[in-house]
């Protein structure tokens, strides 16, 4: 399969159907009991009308305006050094999500040192004390924050 | 004159000359840590000024301020995360120029830079404080509106490969800025009924977000084997600026420290304002703009020289009207108040000795975070050595518990992650994120005084062009942007 595009048609796209939504949104999620004809709707209008048309505006300069990528898509696509690229960096994302679900059950410091043994890994660190460096910054950090600051962490 | 002696005097006791450096230690180590800030520094440490006197206990608190607005350019040359907001600007050509492995003259920059810039403004406060106060005055809501559009229009210098794309990052920031209540009618606005996000999206917050781990992300693909070459010591430390360099920096360091100065004296605006304006200011006066983003030392001058000129020009307000220019003077006001001091026009005549002797200690501050900055600068430098696994896995460590200490809130590690992630996207896109940092920081001072100055003048927009510096503002905002455009088309033509 053949597909012609360039950032400009692709960023353009997602951000003209996010403005139309985020507009039609607007009375619902700015509810104001103001009469005037400036209210607490205005300036959210300014901004998510400019990102509607500024979206256009990008999408057609995509289309008409900039070179286009050819890409084929086939099967060896799947296997190709810049397709693992890609997945190292989702891997990457899907770390940091699985913290934000784990932070708030097993706290700071235990999945903050998971978090830094999963990216230790990740680059394939094998000296032990390239582990011990931040795992060592962890400690000092809730010492740090918790005991010297008393500021609260997680 | 009597009470600039008796300031004189009451600054010469040698417990002052111990306590300036401790608070710039104090300082540069909160702002070079991403999500503490030099208020936070402030704030913590004001419990412990209680048994100090008062000048004692304000040169402190302002040592902090001072080192915390320099030290926050250290990560932002370094790893690509201004420690504070006043710091963003200073991310174009500071981490550019590390990469190219001139860390050490990038850092030597942003400190020559900062002192300058604190001492100029440290000389404004003392000589001009008033006639600067009577100036601001003259602002309203039309004004700070065009000073808001005028910042604005540094989307057009940062946005070189598509101005569309610049525009809907700004127009993205401008959206984040209104998420939250609103703070003229109470309006909830874009919360999708979570009371956590009533209070909005935290700037610092953002940052973290925007930079730091869309930074991360961005080096997912790096390979240790191959990509990570161990720089010997002495390589780092070698690369001095140069007589050449100095004197090419002269302009932007002047320029940035009055647009500082000036920007800082105008309540509401601070730091991060003043280092964009410059740094535009100064790459549209340069006569080779093109080499701007990509490690120009000159960008890192105007951006330091400026944020720094803000520090003393923010106590301007503060004593002379009692009004804080941003967010650290409320806390210093705050201090002044527990030490006995009621800042306002009052405050010369009855402590005036005291006064003098902190705004001459504010000079000796800058000059301290010279000398403090010239010996540490090169362990500073030493951080790019750090195999990127290791320095990776601390500034996440470092990002996650600023963000949490921040607000002590569990949606703000979710919010920085998350902004992350988008940013990442964005950057493979080739957004630049600077327009949506400018949309975040600008856009609640530019809402609030838009609709102000239309409530004053019914509605109609004559306002902002009728009244003398608001059509300033707006003239040499438009100005600047039609002058990147035609510069932009020459060049390409040229290209052609």
């Amino acid at each position: 399969m053949k597909i012609k595009y360039n950032t400009e048609m692709i960023s353009g796209a997602i951000f003209a159907i996010l403005g139309a939504v985020l507009w039609f949104l607007i009375p619902t999620q700015v509810q104001t009991l103001e009469k005037t004809v400036i209210n607490a709707q205005t300036f959210p209008r300014i901004a998510i009308g400019g990102l509607f048309l500024f979206s256009v505006g990008l999408l057609l300069e995509g289309l008409f305006a900039r070179e286009k990528k050819e890409v084929y898509i086939t099967k060896e696509s799947f296997r190709s050094v810049a397709f693992k690229k890609e997945l190292r960096s989702i891997l990457f994302a899907l770390f940091l999500i699985a913290y934000c679900f784990l932070v708030g059950h097993l706290g700071y410091v235990v999945t903050t040192v998971l978090l830094v043994l999963a990216v230790m890994l990740f680059y394939g660190a094998r000296k032990w004390y390239y582990y011990a460096i931040p795992l060592g910054m962890v400690g000092i950090v809730y010492y740090v924050f918790k005991v010297l600051l008393r500021i609260s962490l997680p | 004159m009597e009470q600039f002696l008796g300031g004189l005097q009451i600054l010469m006791q040698w417990q002052h000359f111990l306590i300036i450096p401790l608070g710039l230690a104090i300082g540069i180590v909160v702002g070079a840590i991403p999500g503490l800030t030099s208020d936070l520094g402030i704030i913590l440490c004001i419990p412990l000024t209680y048994g100090m006197e008062p000048t004692m206990a304000i040169l402190m608190l302002l040592a902090i301020y001072c080192g915390g607005t320099y030290g926050g350019s250290i990560t932002a040359i370094l790893i690509n995360t201004p420690g504070t907001s006043a710091n963003a600007a200073t991310l174009f050509d500071g981490y550019p120029m590390t990469v190219k492995g001139q860390a050490f003259k990038a850092l030597q920059m942003a400190l020559y830079a900062s002192t300058i810039g604190g001492l100029i403004s440290a000389v404004a406060l003392l000589f001009l404080a008033p006639q600067i106060a009577k100036i601001t005055l003259l602002f309203g809501p039309a004004e700070y509106f065009a000073l808001a559009v005028f910042g604005l229009s540094v989307i057009a210098g940062v946005s070189n490969n598509s101005i569309f794309k610049g525009l809907i990052g700004a127009c993205i920031g401008l959206f984040m800025a209104t998420i939250g209540m609103d703070n003229i009618s109470g309006t909830a606005r874009f919360t999708f009924g979570s009371n956590r996000l009533m209070s909005g999206i935290d700037l610092i917050i953002a940052l973290i977000g925007l930079f730091a781990i869309s930074e991360i992300m961005m080096k997912s693909q790096y390979d240790p084997k191959k990509d990570h070459k161990t720089i010997s010591a002495s390589a780092i430390t070698k690369d001095k600026i140069t007589k050449d360099e100095y004197r090419r920096c002269r302009k932007p360091i002047a320029l940035g420290s009055l647009i500082g100065v000036i920007i800082g004296a105008a309540p509401g605006t601070g730091g991060g304002l003043a280092a964009f304006i410059s740094y535009n200011q100064t790459k549209q006066a340069s006569k080779h703009p093109e080499t701007f983003g990509h490690g120009e030392i000159e960008g890192v001058a105007a951006s330091e020289s400026a944020n720094n000129g803000a520090c003393g020009a923010t106590m301007i307000p503060m004593l002379t009207l009692g009004v804080p220019g941003d967010g650290a003077t409320a806390i210093l006001m705050g201090a002044f108040m527990i030490h006995g001091m009621i800042p306002g026009p009052t405050l010369f005549k009855e402590q005036g000795n005291i006064l003098y002797a902190i705004m001459l200690g504010l000079i000796v501050v800058n000059v301290f975070m010279y000398i403090l900055g010239s010996g540490f600068t090169r362990f500073y430098a030493h951080i790019t050595r750090i195999p990127y696994e290791i320095l990776a896995a601390i500034v996440l460590t470092f990002c996650i518990a600023g963000a949490y200490s921040t607000n002590n809130r569990m949606y703000d590690i979710y919010i920085i992650l998350i902004f992350g992630i988008v940013a990442y996207f964005l950057r493979r896109m080739d957004f630049q994120l600077v327009p949506i940092l400018l949309g975040i920081v600008l856009g609640p001072l530019a809402e609030k005084n838009f609709r102000r100055a239309l409530v004053l003048s019914d509605g109609s927009l004559s306002i902002f062009f009728t009244r003398p510096i608001s059509c300033a503002f707006i003239v040499i905002a438009v100005g600047s942007v039609l002058l990147f455009a035609w510069k932009n088309y020459k060049a390409k033509r040229r290209v052609q």
